[in-house]
């Protein structure tokens, strides 16, 4: 699963807005995205406030009062930043955005380059389907009911740490609650029924 | 599409059949004919603006209701609430928690598996119903009398203190949770448990789960475009008014 959770678009035009958003909900994974037209009052606190993993924004579509946000979301946060602009707009951009979604770009391209943004955020650890020892470890700790502090503390960790497995092990697993982790925890084996009914809280 | 009164109601149905539920909540049933949204609406003695509103917001994620907010009031819109969530708890939970059952049949699973996946089912279903009951006893109530109250117009003290504390954007949070679950319990009916005797079980209620779950997010879309706002909108004036 792609680690871009939520996604902006910044389009002053509708069926450009409406193009973009299309092509997005084909690449599975995405959970969210949200649409402005790049003149609403505000909308660098908004953005800032929002944290998307991945901006697409025609920047000549920004209100004088927005047309300092590209500058200041680079800035302020680790938010990929992709242009939506005319081919022949390239030179005016005053700005490096990681990635350039053209106008004139077929479907395949603007998805290959989008392919490539996504990809490039994807953490080399949670590519691996299979949960290492350490992470084993610590989901049976998980379905027995133990909070992150109380693993941390028993196995020698920062709690840090421990949420960082949490996540890795949601990610790989495609599952994020505590009641599905057991469920998956069962089925292969990691615990035994006979403990979880012993840790029931 | 912005669905409005002088269509045909039988050309929205073609157009999205998801919408029948919602008819449903509203008396009308399939069958009913050939008749404008208009004509349906004066037949059923339903708030036209409201309807139309309700519709919209479902089959439209980007639609945004403005003045149609002030022309229907809050009780309208709770009832219609509570009947969604009778549809919820009375016809979809039972539904899936009976397909669900037949695993027991159709999966190679023992006995102990099978009542986990069974089990995370109920407590998803548990859940859904404290959040349902949460908002029937203790949210609409208090909508219910603050619009009784911006209607009429003499403020208490019960209501300040409640309009001080509100809890409307906590509410507006919650319906997170539930959405875990529920995907959680797709990914492993795809992803992890074992073949299963026949396709059709596992897709049936594979099927059911994605409806559940764009209903569910229809509903609280609702909530939130909806209720919420209505409820600040009363909230403000009455605030308004006190200085």
């Amino acid at each position: 699963m792609a680690d871009i959770k939520s996604m902006i678009i910044i389009e002053k035009h509708y069926l450009l807005q409406a193009g973009t958003e299309a092509l997005i909900q084909e690449i599975p994974g995405i959970m969210h995205v949200k649409s402005y037209s790049g003149d609403e009052p505000h909308l660098t606190a908004i953005i800032l406030k929002h944290k998307p993993d991945l901006l697409i924004i025609n920047p000549f579509s920004l209100s004088p009062e927005n047309a300092a946000l590209p500058r200041k979301i680079h800035s302020k946060q680790n938010t990929n930043l992709i242009a939506l602009i005319r081919k022949e707009e390239r030179n005016q951009l005053s700005f490096d955005y990681s990635e350039i979604f053209y106008y004139e770009d077929s479907k395949y391209v603007l998805e290959k380059k989008l392919r490539n943004k996504i990809g490039s955020q994807k953490n080399e650890e949670t590519n691996h389907k299979e949960l290492s020892q350490r992470e084993l470890t610590i989901l049976k700790q998980i379905v027995l009911g133990l909070t992150h502090q109380e693993i941390a503390d028993k196995l020698f960790l920062s709690v840090h740490t421990v949420n960082t497995h949490r996540k890795h092990i949601n990610k790989k697993l495609g599952i994020k609650t505590v009641s599905g982790l057991s469920v998956y925890a069962i089925m292969n084996h990691i615990v035994k029924l006979e403990e979880l009914a012993n840790n029931a809280r | 599409m912005l669905i409005h009164e002088n269509m045909k109601l039988a050309d929205v149905i073609q157009h999205d059949h998801t919408l029948v539920p919602i008819i449903n909540r509203f008396g009308i049933h399939l069958g009913f004919g050939n008749d404008n949204i208009a004509e349906i609406c004066q037949k059923h003695h339903l708030n036209i603006d409201f309807f139309l509103t309700i519709l919209n917001a479902f089959h439209d994620i980007h639609y945004f209701p403005k003045e149609q907010l002030q022309r229907f009031p809050a009780a309208m819109l709770i009832d219609y609430l509570q009947k969604a969530h009778r549809y919820f708890l009375d016809d979809k939970i039972p539904e899936i928690s009976a397909l669900m059952d037949k695993m027991a049949e159709e999966y190679p699973l023992d006995e102990t598996t099978f009542r986990l996946i069974r089990n995370f089912f109920t407590e998803y279903a548990q859940e859904l119903k404290k959040h349902i009951q949460r908002e029937e006893e203790k949210i609409y109530p208090y909508v219910l009398y603050l619009e009784k109250v911006f209607l009429d117009g003499s403020i208490d003290e019960y209501l300040r203190n409640q309009i001080r504390s509100y809890p409307i954007s906590e509410y507006e949070s919650e319906h997170e949770n539930m959405e875990e679950k529920l995907f959680d319990l797709k990914n492993i009916l795809i992803k992890y448990l074992p073949e299963p005797r026949k396709d059709e079980l596992g897709y049936q209620i594979l099927r059911e789960l994605f409806t559940l779950e764009k209903e569910m997010n229809e509903h609280a879309r609702i909530e939130n475009l909806i209720l919420i706002p209505k409820v600040k909108a009363m909230e403000k004036i009455l605030k308004n008014k006190e200085i």
